[in-house]
């Protein structure tokens, strides 16, 4: 299990069953009054093939490193608390959660809205990828490219 | 000394994800290029071994170190360059 925490937050990619309520109590405070989850669990078909499995693989670094930047940009989007964001790599079972965001507020509205932009933005930007399998086959689910900077000549001065 | 006449060379690591590493046929490799390469050349040099990785190159994104980066991105030696088809998260 790869862990990458942000000040309080808790960003995980893990190949065992993703512990909901340990992320829920890890962003729960004392000054919160609501905690917003997203549970993201396998369906039982794609397109009406019955799905029979599915199997995930990540980027690891840089996936951990997408998804603490997921976490920051929250912080500063929105006046929440605590987010946690676990998602989970290998073989899943139908039914079993395959990422779960927790993200804890002094008041609802921004636990809400900070949850769905950071499934919305995970989805859209983090690699992670799912193969899908089926009684006749298997196939890589259509996915989302991610945005790119359209030009990087001017490097940054990183030391 | 080496001779002027002779073109430095840089070696990156090359990644394939997803669908795509089946199509490279491999999940990463080390690839000496020349001084000076873009990862349009990187990925043009896997083209060349495997043509069949063509029909993929206008639904891609490269990453350089970790953060997605565009074609034109110049290579360093020690570079980690990955190849990542469409993300389908969550």
């Amino acid at each position: 299990m790869a862990t990458l925490p942000t000040s309080d937050d808790r960003i995980l990619l893990v190949y065992e069953r993703i512990d909901a309520n340990a992320l829920i109590d890890h962003v729960r405070t004392a000054g919160d009054g609501a905690i917003v989850t997203f549970d993201g669990c396998v369906r039982n078909q794609s397109h009406g093939r019955s799905t029979l499995y599915l199997d995930y693989e990540a980027y690891e670094s840089m996936a951990l490193g997408k998804m603490r930047e997921i976490a920051a940009e929250v912080h500063t989007k929105f006046q929440i608390d605590r987010v946690a964001i676990a998602h989970r790599l290998g073989r899943l079972e139908i039914g079993e959660t395959s990422v779960f965001i927790a993200v804890s507020a002094p008041h609802r509205a921004a636990a809400f809205e900070a949850c769905r932009f950071a499934i919305d933005t995970l989805k859209r930007s983090v690699p992670i990828w799912k193969k899908e399998y089926f009684e006749d086959g298997a196939v890589w689910a259509d996915g989302e490219l991610p945005p790119v900077p359209q030009d990087t000549q001017t490097r940054k001065s990183a030391s | 000394m080496a001779p002027s006449n002779v073109k430095a060379s840089i070696r990156v690591k090359a990644l394939f994800f997803g669908g795509l590493k089946e199509v490279a046929g491999r999940a990463e490799e080390t690839v000496e290029l020349a001084s000076g390469s873009h990862i349009e050349d990187l990925f043009a040099q896997f083209i060349s071994r495997c043509p069949e990785l063509a029909r993929y190159r206008g639904s891609l994104v490269a990453s350089r170190n970790q953060e997605f980066a565009a074609w034109n991105t110049p290579l360093d030696s020690g570079d980690e360059i990955a190849f990542l088809p469409p993300v389908s998260g969550g």
